[in-house]
């Protein structure tokens, strides 16, 4: 389909805009089921000696289970589609299914995780399962019907050559990507250890030893997609929705019909990149100058002094 | 039938075995530092390497895809720096994002465990080592090595899926990206597997000492089983005829 530039920006921003909020849910859903690389130290913790109410699930690496539940969703959608659904209909129920079935394998990983720790005395809570699990399902739903939409509109109006299922399992896998490489950082090094010095650099020995008790009561997994809904998500759901926004935005704007127009698209790109880069570099600046440098530098001084 | 297909498509298992080969490649140079990472007691991004690897190397596959779809005739070179561009775009936003949660999230200065001083801005990385941990955060040599292996893991990726896409089209037609680009991802997870044993789970990027010894093994297994890889995904077509 051939739209105009007005068309196609408002296209881009809806598409920027899906996976905004897709990014946003996906890490979230991450938090609350406690997957990825921070759950290490959620698993460790009963070894330790701290029991501890947070939930378990850990199905698979974060860009594999979503791209899992994002890919059912997709099909799901594509046969109700086929079979003359509604598009908003079959899209919710598509992403309800996909939802559903990582329900299914959060609710069996989390009871079988517990209770290989049986020997370390980590009591498996009933009532986590049944508070947290219906929370992990519709933090998924929402992340699954934004991909599809993105898939959709990729596949039906911008004429992208793949089907929608496998353009769901794409953005599923790098929004399960971008999820636990931002995101997650901030559950496992800021939330699981906040009792510690902000700033502080977390040391090895700590391994294990994350916060169990709650501003009132027991922490739970509630608790901690409180606290990560205020940063780690967000930011998260603006990483990916600005990886979809720029690595279509160049295209959008110069509408390329010649080689030499996809040759200034990729200058264009490569320009993105490297002020990215530079901006990294300024954050990489301001933040050394406010938390460090730390005492050896301060010793070395002494000492030549 | 098969022998006969397998010789004339010599090129493209060629071209599969070279672009596998450069995704293990790519992902050596991607710094990551694993479960240690996301808790900052290690410089990287808190990701797996097959995981980060994979994503930014999909995202390249799209926008190579949506080129070649947009302009059949487009030159290989086009559809591999369209690639490259749309992995480095993905790599270079997670990064900064991530390099944002340590910043501002955690508050922990960056710093790599490898060098005394950055190769490429030259400032001081130890006095920012907080204790007990093995640096963290992405300082800058890590953000340009992710760079450097988002570009070639996104110009590996379009160049399978280049090849791919000339034996499969005249077969199957319309279905022919489709399929391509299913093994794409595959071809993708067997040579990112690969290096992320060669590495361990964890590296910094191409400053690690790690990345000059495990490099020309990891290279000379991914070539083997890319080009295995080829074979297979010509013996496919097989069946297509």
């Amino acid at each position: 389909m051939v739209l105009d530039l007005t068309m196609s920006m408002a296209i881009l921003a809806l598409m920027g805009a899906l996976a905004t909020i897709a990014g946003c849910l996906e890490d979230l859903e991450s938090d609350v089921g406690s997957q990825s690389n921070p759950n290490s130290q959620v698993q460790l913790a009963p070894q330790m000696n701290f029991l501890h109410r947070i939930y378990n699930k850990a199905v698979s690496g974060e860009p594999v289970s979503n791209g899992m539940s994002a890919v059912i969703s997709g099909t799901v959608t594509v046969v109700l589609l086929d079979k003359g659904f509604f598009l908003l209909t079959a899209i919710a129920l598509g992403a309800l299914v996909g939802a559903i079935v990582l329900g299914i394998f959060a609710t069996t990983s989390y009871a079988g995780r517990v209770a290989s720790q049986a020997r370390f005395k980590q009591p498996l809570y009933m009532d986590i399962m049944r508070y947290t699990t219906p929370s992990i399902i519709s933090h998924n739903f929402i992340m699954n019907v934004c991909l599809v939409s993105l898939a959709y509109i990729q596949c039906v109006v911008l004429g992208h050559p793949f089907p929608i299922p496998f353009l769901a399992l794409v953005w599923g896998i790098t929004a399960g990507a971008v999820g636990s490489s931002v995101g997650d950082v901030h559950y496992g090094a800021e939330r699981e250890f906040q009792n510690r010095e902000f700033g502080c650099g977390l040391n090895t020995a700590l391994s294990g030893r994350i916060v169990i008790k709650a501003e009132s009561g027991l922490r739970n997994s509630i608790d901690n997609v409180w606290f990560c809904a205020k940063y780690g998500g967000p930011v998260t759901g603006l990483g990916l929705g600005l990886v979809v926004f720029l690595s279509s935005w160049p295209a959008t704007i110069i509408q390329p019909r010649t080689i030499d127009d996809f040759w200034l698209t990729i200058i264009i790109g490569l320009i993105i990149v490297v002020l990215l880069g530079i901006a990294h570099r300024l954050v990489e600046y301001s933040i050394n100058n406010a938390y460090g440098p730390y005492k050896e530098e301060k010793n070395e001084k002494e000492a030549a002094a | 039938m098969a022998t006969e297909l397998l010789l004339l498509s010599l090129q493209e298992i060629l071209f599969i075995a070279i672009s596998g080969t450069l995704i293990c490649i790519a992902v050596h140079f991607v710094p990551v530092g694993g479960a240690p990472a996301a808790m900052a007691q290690a410089t990287g991004i808190g990701t797996g390497t097959v995981e980060l690897a994979a994503g930014s190397g999909l995202v390249g596959l799209l926008t190579a895809s949506y080129m070649y779809s947009s302009v059949p005739d487009a030159p290989m070179a086009l559809v591999l720096a369209a690639g490259a561009i749309g992995s480095m775009t993905m790599m270079a936003v997670t990064m900064f994002f991530g390099g944002l949660v340590y910043a501002y999230g955690v508050g922990v200065p960056f710093a790599s465990a490898q060098v005394k001083k950055d190769p490429i801005t030259g400032a001081r990385q130890d006095i920012y080592m907080s204790k007990g941990t093995q640096g963290q955060g992405l300082p800058m040599v890590c953000y340009v090595s992710g760079l450097i292996g988002g570009a070639l893991g996104g110009i590996g990726g379009a160049m399978i899926y280049f090849a791919l896409e000339s034996i499969y089209k005249p077969l199957i037609g319309e279905s022919a990206p489709a399929v391509a680009g299913i093994f794409t991802m595959g071809v993708f997870y067997v040579n990112a597997v690969i290096a992320s044993y060669g590495v361990g789970g964890t590296i910094e990027g191409f400053h690690d000492p790690k990345f000059r010894r495990v490099l020309p093994k990891d290279t000379l297994t991914a070539f083997i089983v890319s080009l295995l890889c080829g074979v297979v995904a010509v013996l496919i077509a097989w069946g297509m005829v």
